[in-house]
């Protein structure tokens, strides 16, 4: 067992619910994404975005639409679908009850 | 199937490693590519680089259902990446470019997560082949040698005494060369050695094979 190792996995647990949570707030391009979960440390390499924004997709959390981009290739801005906010919905309840969980843990003396 | 790309392969990365010999790196050949509906030069030695990687993201997202979709947006992201780092003065895309979007974008086993699990690394199969390059006679020996990582030198040794000791060596040196296969391809060598066969080791073991062949003509 290493601490990186398990680091690691508990960032992927969250991740999909980070992703969903940073669009809930407004329509964003990838990259946008990406540096939101940049800053707040949850993601370490860009790549591993990409996989999951596509299951979103395809599960129907998630719809997309096309923009140009001053630079490079048209641009997809994703946003939350009617399904996507009801399970987020869901997700911050269940994290919820989770970080409570662990704290009553942590803190029984 | 496997041995007609592999050879191909080989063949191509020989015949680049020949050219980027020949030209000292004095000029480097610019590859025209299309990313993402982009056009972009690219050095050589840069593409070699980017399709690797790029054929290992593939294989990375084979599992997945829309790895079409994947890789179409990777690429996208790529030619935005490449795109940014040009300029009037900075045409061609160089290894350093492409150094640098392969950190941002990160590692194929970093991106699907295996990397950070605890399964093992894949099982190298391990197959007895006759080794062309060691061998004094049939490459039996230097194939068994390489088999069971011992040195050729002992099994030449108790053939030798089977040959002495009533004759039998031979029948049985000649049936093993007749059934064992030759290790042709980069591939089975690699496996005849038991190490897995993987993009990159197919890689070093050509650069080894081509700087042998250069020293031997001593160029």
């Amino acid at each position: 067992m290493n601490t990186e190792n398990t680091k690691a996995q508990m960032r992927k647990g969250i991740l999909e619910y980070c992703i969903l949570a940073v669009l809930s707030r407004n329509s964003c391009y990838a990259v946008d994404i990406i540096n939101e979960l940049k800053k707040a440390e949850v993601i370490v390499v860009e790549g591993t975005l990409y996989p999951l924004l596509t299951r979103q997709k395809n599960a129907g959390l998630l719809s997309y639409r096309w923009e140009e981009s001053p630079q490079g290739p048209p641009r997809k801005y994703y946003e939350l679908t009617e399904v996507g906010k009801i399970y987020l919905n869901e997700l911050d309840k269940s994290w919820e009850v989770l970080v409570e969980s662990v704290n009553q843990i942590r803190d029984k003396k | 199937m496997h041995s007609i790309k592999f050879n191909l392969y080989i063949c191509i990365t020989i015949l680049v490693c020949i050219n980027r010999y020949l030209i000292k790196k004095t000029m480097k050949v610019t590859v025209n590519i299309n990313l993402g509906g982009y056009a972009f030069n690219v050095d050589e030695d840069a593409y070699d680089h980017l399709r690797q990687y790029m054929k290992s993201l593939e294989k990375e997202f084979s599992g997945e259902s829309s790895a079409a979709e994947i890789m179409a947006d990777i690429e996208g992201r790529i030619a935005e990446l490449f795109k940014s780092r040009l300029t009037g003065y900075k045409q061609v895309i160089t290894m350093k470019d492409v150094e640098e979007i392969m950190a941002i974008l990160g590692a194929p086993e970093v991106i699907s997560g295996s990397g950070t699990s605890d399964e093992p690394p894949p099982r190298s199969q391990r197959r007895i082949y006759r080794d062309p390059d060691g061998r004094i006679i049939g490459g039996v020996c230097a194939g068994l040698g390489a088999y069971f990582n011992w040195d050729p030198l002992i099994w030449r040794v108790i053939f030798v005494a089977l040959v002495l000791a009533g004759g039998f060596g031979i029948a049985l040196y000649l049936i093993l060369w007749i059934i064992v296969p030759e290790a042709r391809t980069t591939a089975q060598k690699l496996e005849m050695r038991g190490n897995p066969v993987t993009v990159e080791n197919i890689k070093d073991s050509v650069k080894q094979e081509f700087e042998t062949v250069k020293k031997n003509m001593n160029l």
